[in-house]
């Protein structure tokens, strides 16, 4: 299987003259295509260090990442644009909408910058909102949307240019614990399709829908635990597609 | 991101402000409108001007004193005499008028009137574009006999003698009583506004007021090519038979055109001084507003960042509606401003003069601004880190 994700002894250290803090150590991970990986841990334990230098929002201080085979850890702020822009996808807690845009316009927004034509464009926002089921909302606005119907169009968003990885940061935070497990569905049927979902959370529950979650402390990896499956069997993920 | 699409979105920003843009672009439009109602203004303007002094023709010349001088030595003024010896020297003049004008009350049996008593001979109609609309200009035995009679505007004659026609009449200039032999058609012109003239033989003019002198000699040749040669010829006399080098001083037209033309130079200088300092603070106004923007939008600019928009998107991003929103401004401003130049002229009576150049400098200048001053803004937006950009709320 293609290894997505491979972190070899990632540092990240902020301020390193006047009073360092070191938010990763040593941190080494792999991720293969398809996996369902949640990542855990306290605040302050690193997890969002890691998150943003694996979404290439961030450069890590020391040590090699590969992402999708491409090596990112030096690159310059327009490359790592263009590889946010084409290899991940993002899902943040606050979904993120810009409100004077529509659902469609807000899913067509990553193929602007990727150059897309305007036909292709909106026939692939079309495509990406019908996975996320949200075709009859299309052009509402985020204001005239529930919050389970915003995170629906912004996973739709993050599907759109078809990335190497979803990074979902807290994506059920701001939920109820309904809508949370209609959005978990989502990404679990998403996951059966073979997309690579990386999830961070402080929830138990929410984690265990992953099949694998890292454990952090302090920046460092303290426990890599493959879940037992048995909380997505193919019947519980089919059923929330419907949702 | 394509133009297209960038120029939507700039819209959409600006939209979803319309007031706040609206009042932030309100110094650009001021700017624009300024500038665009007084250039069409000025250009008319001059455009009137020329028009006129070329209807004068091109073959004519004046001598004056020098009116630079602090002090007119006496004794030296222009004699009819001089207006003779002239015109028997110089070949090249077809024409050789004396000029001399001054105010007075003009009555006719019951209504006073100030006029321009203007003195000068027969050739004057040949040399300036009038219109005798009943009986005649003054003829050369009316001048040479010192005939007491006066052409008038039928304006004047109108209110002179609101019941009958003023030809044949008796008025009064002065004390000295004279008969209206001709009335000429009302003239619009921008030199008279609204000031009458009545024109009277020369020596008649001199008899009535002893202490005045003829004031300007007019000269006129068969072709302008011929001007030049005659004036000097007509200054070199008139320095020999008066003793006085430098006091004569000839102009013509091409010399007045130049006055003028320095003149709206001038005035075109000093409105663009204004107007670029209204723009400035307009382009302040922009780069303030714009600068709120980013602040406001944060969030929004770091999102963008997270999708994939590279520095320079954002750069051109916030560029493009600057410019937008200066443009914007200025296509107000432009129609105001042709608004506000017909307006005006409509009331000073010349038709403005609304160039190709100057709209498509107007549109220029605004989108300029919209560089200069969104160049800031657009910078601190594009130098964002997208981590804390997204952070913020």
């Amino acid at each position: 299987m293609i290894t997505m994700i491979k972190m070899e002894q990632i540092n990240k250290i902020y301020r390193p003259q006047s009073n360092p803090v070191h938010a990763l150590r040593d941190v080494s991970l792999h991720i293969k295509m398809g996996e369902f990986v949640a990542i855990m841990g306290p605040s302050g334990s690193g997890k969002s260090t890691l998150m943003n230098v694996m979404g290439c929002l961030d450069t890590p201080s020391s040590g090699a990442y590969h992402l999708g085979g491409v090596e990112v850890s030096s690159m310059n702020s327009d490359q790592l644009a263009t590889i946010r822009n084409r290899k991940i996808g993002f899902v943040f807690q606050n979904y993120n909408l810009l409100p004077r845009m529509t659902a469609l316009h807000n899913v067509e927004l990553p193929m602007l910058y990727a150059g897309v034509e305007k036909e292709e464009r909106k026939a692939r926002a079309l495509d990406c909102i019908g996975r996320v089921g949200m075709l009859d909302r299309i052009h509402h606005r985020p204001s005239e949307l529930s919050g389970g119907q915003c995170q629906r169009i912004a996973i739709a968003r993050a599907l759109v240019n078809n990335p190497d990885i979803i990074l979902a940061d807290e994506p059920t935070g701001n939920l109820d614990s309904v809508t949370s497990l209609e959005i978990m569905n989502i990404f679990c049927s998403l996951h059966q399709e073979n997309t690579t979902i990386v999830l961070v959370t402080h929830e138990d529950d929410i984690a265990a829908f992953a099949r694998r979650v890292l454990h952090f402390r302090d920046g460092k990896l303290i426990n890599d635990e493959i879940l037992n499956p048995h909380l997505t069997e193919p019947s519980a993920v089919e059923g929330g597609g419907d949702i | 991101m394509n133009l297209g699409e960038s120029i939507r979105v700039a819209w959409d920003s600006i939209r979803a402000n319309m007031l706040r843009s609206i009042l932030t672009t309100l110094g650009i439009m001021i700017g624009i409108t300024a500038v665009i109602a007084v250039v069409a203004v000025g250009q008319g303007g001059q455009q009137s001007i020329m028009k006129e002094m070329e209807q004068f023709g091109s073959n004519l010349f004046y001598i004056t004193m020098d009116w630079r001088r602090d002090e007119l030595p006496t004794g030296r003024e222009f004699t009819m005499n001089d207006i003779e010896i002239i015109k028997a020297n110089v070949p090249e003049l077809e024409y050789l008028l004396p000029c001399a004008q001054t105010f007075s009350t003009i009555k006719s049996r019951d209504k006073v009137k100030t006029a321009q008593v203007f003195g000068t001979e027969a050739d004057y109609a040949h040399l300036h574009p009038l219109e005798i609309t009943a009986g005649r200009f003054l003829n050369n035995s009316d001048c040479l006999g010192k005939r007491r009679v006066v052409v008038i505007d039928e304006e004047l004659a109108q209110e002179l003698f609101p019941r009958t026609s003023a030809l044949g009449k008796r008025i009064i200039i002065d004390n000295q009583t004279m008969v209206v032999c001709g009335l000429l058609k009302a003239e619009n012109s921008i030199f008279g506004m609204g000031t009458k003239v009545i024109y009277i033989p020369m020596r008649v003019w001199l008899d009535i007021y002893p202490g005045g002198s003829i004031s300007y000699i007019e000269g006129g040749t068969r072709s302008p090519e011929e001007v030049k040669t005659a004036m000097q010829s007509s200054v070199k006399i008139l320095e020999k038979r008066h003793h006085s080098k430098d006091l004569y001083q000839g102009v013509d037209m091409e010399q007045e055109i130049q006055a003028v033309n320095k003149v709206t130079g001038v005035m075109t200088l000093v409105i663009g001084i204004i107007a670029g300092f209204s723009l400035l603070v307009g382009g302040i106004g922009v780069m303030n507003i714009m600068l709120v923007s980013v602040t406001e939008r944060t969030r929004e600019i770091g999102l963008r960042m997270a999708l994939g928009a590279r520095r320079r998107d954002i750069l051109i991003q916030f560029l493009i509606e600057a410019v937008v929103l200066c443009l914007l401004g200025g296509i107000i401003g432009m129609a105001l401003g042709i608004g506000g130049a017909f307006l005006i002229s409509a009331l000073a009576k010349w038709p403005p003069l609304i160039s190709w150049t100057t709209v498509l400098l107007a549109f220029t200048f605004s989108a300029a601004i919209g560089i200069i001053f969104g160049i800031l803004p657009a910078n601190q937006a594009a130098n964002l880190d997208p981590i804390e950009a997204l952070r913020r709320d």
